[in-house]
């Protein structure tokens, strides 16, 4: 990673290859937005991490929030006291914090306040593809969607002044292949931050008892015809290229495969490019679809701009033919675009040829890649969940059931450790286990992280302890939001600008919730945790095991920092092959080199496989 | 130059991502137009990790289309072999030799298929492959680490590249700590010269 400071230089003009997230950073110095408040999440996490490596310098406050309802609610405050900020989280972090969102719209903001929304076709680290861009409809909040690092950092300035003329909170919609690609960007003026607020008590602007709401309903409406105005005009939405025997219709990446696939397939198409996607600009549309005989809508996802296109062609244009996803199933509504996916789409409705082959290059690459290994994203080398899912699966063993929740121990599901029996959104591992434990009264574990268990498992807890649910939540405790890239959370000792902070203890939480049962140990002391394990599920009601042991990627960033040699574990000639360590314990740093044999460049002495060892065949420094 | 498109396919940890920038930050010093496209969260611990790196006054989109890869830059054998579908007869697949045993490899008690073997399945894309010793060159340098940088050199030195040399190596001082940077140009000048010297043999 380069040097972030680049991102303060106050150098207009000057191009610097940024991230999509860093070009949203650099956004905000130009917007002098003076708040940011995020929840770590891929792929919107180094929109937040940018920030905070150089909030102090640029004069602004950050914070990592506990979750995203509450990033929004403190960034709501502060711009409810008229200091411009913004917040940042992935697509399902959106969900999360729905219920302020809603109701946020209808109050307002008096300064300016963006919502940074990351979605992520293919799932690549996520566990839906949902398209957030409903949530604009859903909340009449504008939205806006860049194609790429420079328009995101651009539309960041124009959603804070869209949001201060219109007084309403503004969403900023990307897609993992605008969060994550690198472009180069040219910078404008930074703006200097002004942290500063006043809060002017005003009831019936912001409190929302019914008498108040339902006027502030109406205010939304108007605002929402306000913005539709601005849409029409907005630089963002523009007829980027006129003529062709076709017109098409797209938004953010998808934007960029439409183009180049029409070029792959020598299509002479218009194109209508759209940045501001809600409201969209109803009179522009409308034009551009009467120019046309034929008009195709290339977007990513859902059909989100299709049904609103079809509903204006139906008063504007009856007689354009309309192609997507909706009519003619040309495109998915599921998984990543790309230039092939759209150049074939494109085809089949031109009926111009593509002049690549894909057919035959996928079927040669099938033939070349017959019986190849798969590489799935693993725990890693030393990694101290393998440690407790060892322990877990060893006390629990097949028959409890094991509800897992989201980030990197996730990838316990893995063979040999096979522990994650349901998984579906942040804290849901403790209230999903309470429903099967009351219903089957089977042995149920329920393993979560300490980020996640701050984020959204306390309420969860709190409950398994008032029905008195006879669960065991184990805490898998490795100090850091570590699978986002090692953000502090409230159990770190850190803030987000990096000063020190009152360290709150998982345990003590728990306690504090009313659980009778609650331990701490170290997973890599297998026997002793496995005995506290044991002990753990003779409880009558909810008990937590708390398994802490810090991350190893940053164990071994410190210990190479230090100068600490990492002792390595060696396979000796006691070595039967029994193969028991890799039949157990699947770690990337155990593998076949006609027998057993350790890599020495992955290994980084954990000593697991040496408390273990059958034979007390490897030789290390262990734990136990 | 329409455009020039690289792939870089390896495995999570090995430095690809920083490899991918070095390429963009060169590029834009040169002022040509780029794009990078990374994957990151879930998809690198440990698992495959592809980064395509696009130069070209009209390049749009970050990601590189089946078969039109200039350069296909795998850090390991078998994830070049994964990400072949990029390359075609023109492709000049740059690999290092390296293997990383996915763990499936030892659960099934299987061993990591022979190297020449992944070449011949290379070639029957392209006869253009040429080998790094990677490894070797990285230690020799000052640090296994040094791994994706070496390939960078490798990369610069083939000569293909539509980026300056010398722009990539001040990419790569701008990107690695202040303390390994003569290791990490010691390694970029081991690569570059790699490949240099072996041009003929392929």
């Amino acid at each position: 990673m380069p040097d972030l400071k680049i991102l303060l230089e106050d150098a207009p003009r000057k191009r610097v290859l940024l991230l999509g997230n860093e070009a949203i950073a650099r956004g905000i110095l130009e917007a002098g937005i003076s708040v940011v408040t995020t929840y770590p999440g891929t792929p919107a996490s180094e929109i937040g991490d940018s920030i905070s490596e150089i909030a102090k310098e640029a004069g602004l406050y950050m914070e990592y929030s506990v979750n995203e309802m509450v990033a929004v609610q403190v960034a709501a405050g502060a711009a409810n006291s008229g200091v411009k900020s913004l917040t940042a989280m992935k697509h399902v972090g959106l969900n999360v914090a729905a219920d302020m969102v809603m109701t946020l719209a209808y109050v307002g903001v008096r300064g300016g306040y963006v919502i940074v929304t990351a979605d992520d076709p293919e799932c690549y680290s996520s566990q839906n593809e949902q398209d957030s861009r409903f949530y604009a409809l859903l909340s009449n909040l504008p939205c806006l969607e860049p194609s790429n690092p420079h328009e995101a950092k651009e539309m960041t300035v124009t959603a804070i002044e869209i949001s201060e003329k219109l007084e309403l909170p503004v969403l900023l919609r990307t897609t993992t292949r605008v969060s994550h690609t690198r472009g180069p960007v040219q910078y404008g003026k930074v703006v200097k931050p002004n942290l500063r607020g006043d809060f002017i008590r005003d009831m019936k602007r912001l409190v929302m008892v019914p008498a108040f709401s339902r006027p502030k309903h109406d205010v939304l409406l108007r605002k929402v015809a306000e913005a539709k105005q601005v849409s029409e005009t907005s630089s963002y939405n523009e007829v980027v290229k006129r003529g062709g025997e076709i017109g098409i219709i797209s938004s953010g990446s998808a934007f960029n495969y439409a183009v180049e696939a029409a070029n792959l397939i020598d299509l002479d198409a218009g194109f209508l490019k759209l940045g501001m996607t809600h409201p969209l600009p109803e009179k522009m549309i409308a034009k551009f679809l009467q120019s046309y005989r034929k008009v195709v809508i290339v977007e990513e996802l859902e059909p989100y701009l299709e049904m609103q296109i079809k509903a204006i062609a139906k008063d504007h244009a009856p007689n354009v033919e309309i192609s997507g996803k909706m009519t003619g199933d040309f495109f998915p509504r599921q998984g990543e675009f790309s230039t092939r996916l759209v150049a074939i789409g494109l085809s089949k409705i031109t009926g111009k040829s593509v002049l690549i082959d894909f057919q035959k290059i996928s079927e040669k690459f099938a033939e070349a890649t017959k019986g190849l290994p798969s590489r799935p994203p693993i725990l890693c080398a030393g990694c101290p969940h393998r440690a407790s899912y060892f322990v877990i699966k060893k006390v629990g063993g097949e028959t409890a059931v094991y509800p897992d929740d989201i980030g990197c121990y996730a990838l316990g599901i893995s063979p040999p450790l096979n522990v994650g029996d349901i998984m579906i959104c942040m804290g849901a591992s403790v209230g999903t286990a309470q429903g099967i434990s009351k219903t089957t009264g089977r042995v149920t574990i329920a393993t979560l992280g300490d980020s996640t268990f701050f984020h959204a498992a306390i309420p969860g807890l709190i409950n398994a302890v008032y029905n008195n649910s006879r669960i065991v939540v184990a805490v898998l405790d490795n100090q850091a939001t570590a699978m986002t890239g090692h953000q502090p959370h409230p159990g770190t000792g850190t803030t987000g600008m990096q000063t020190p902070a009152e360290k709150i203890l998982v345990e003590k939480v728990a306690e504090g919730c009313g659980v009778k049962y609650v331990r701490v140990v170290d997973p890599f002391k297998t026997r002793e945790a496995t005995a506290v394990l044991k002990e753990a599920l003779r409880q009558p009601g909810p008990s937590v095991v708390v398994f802490r042991s810090p991350c190893t990627l940053m164990d071994l960033r410190e210990k190479r920092r230090m100068g600490i040699k990492i002792v390595r574990a060696k396979i000796t000639d006691k070595c039967t092959n029994c193969m028991a360590c890799i039949k157990l314990l699947g770690c990337p740093a155990i593998f076949l080199d006609n027998k057993v044999a350790i890599d020495e460049n992955t290994c980084t002495g954990c000593g697991l496989c040496i408390s273990i060892c059958p034979y007390k065949a490897i030789e290390g420094s262990c734990a136990e | 130059m329409k455009e020039f498109n690289i792939v870089l396919a390896g495995v999570g940890g090995q430095g690809t991502l920083l490899a991918a920038e070095a390429l963009g930050i060169a590029a834009v010093k040169d002022g040509l137009n780029v794009r990078v496209s990374e994957i990151h969260g879930m998809a690198q611990r440990g698992g495959t990790v592809v980064s395509t790196v696009r130069i070209g006054e009209n390049v749009l989109a970050s990601t590189v289309l089946e078969g039109q890869a200039d350069i296909l830059l795998g850090f390991e054998p078998l994830e070049t072999l994964r990400n072949l579908k990029y390359a075609s007869e023109k492709t000049l697949v740059l690999m290092n030799t390296e293997r990383i045993a996915p763990t499936e490899l030892a659960a099934k008690n299987i061993q990591y298929p022979d190297v020449e073997e992944i070449v011949r399945k290379i070639r029957s894309f392209t006869q253009k492959v040429m080998l790094v010793d990677a490894p070797k060159l990285a230690k020799k340098a000052g640090s296994n680490l040094a791994q994706n940088v070496v390939l960078l050199g490798a990369l610069a030195g083939t000569g293909l590249m539509p980026v300056k040399t010398e722009s990539l190596v001040s990419a790569v001082e701008e990107l690695v700590p202040q303390k390994h940077l003569d290791t990490n140009i010691k390694a970029f000048e081991l690569g570059c010269a790699s490949i240099e010297e072996t041009e003929e043999k392929t």
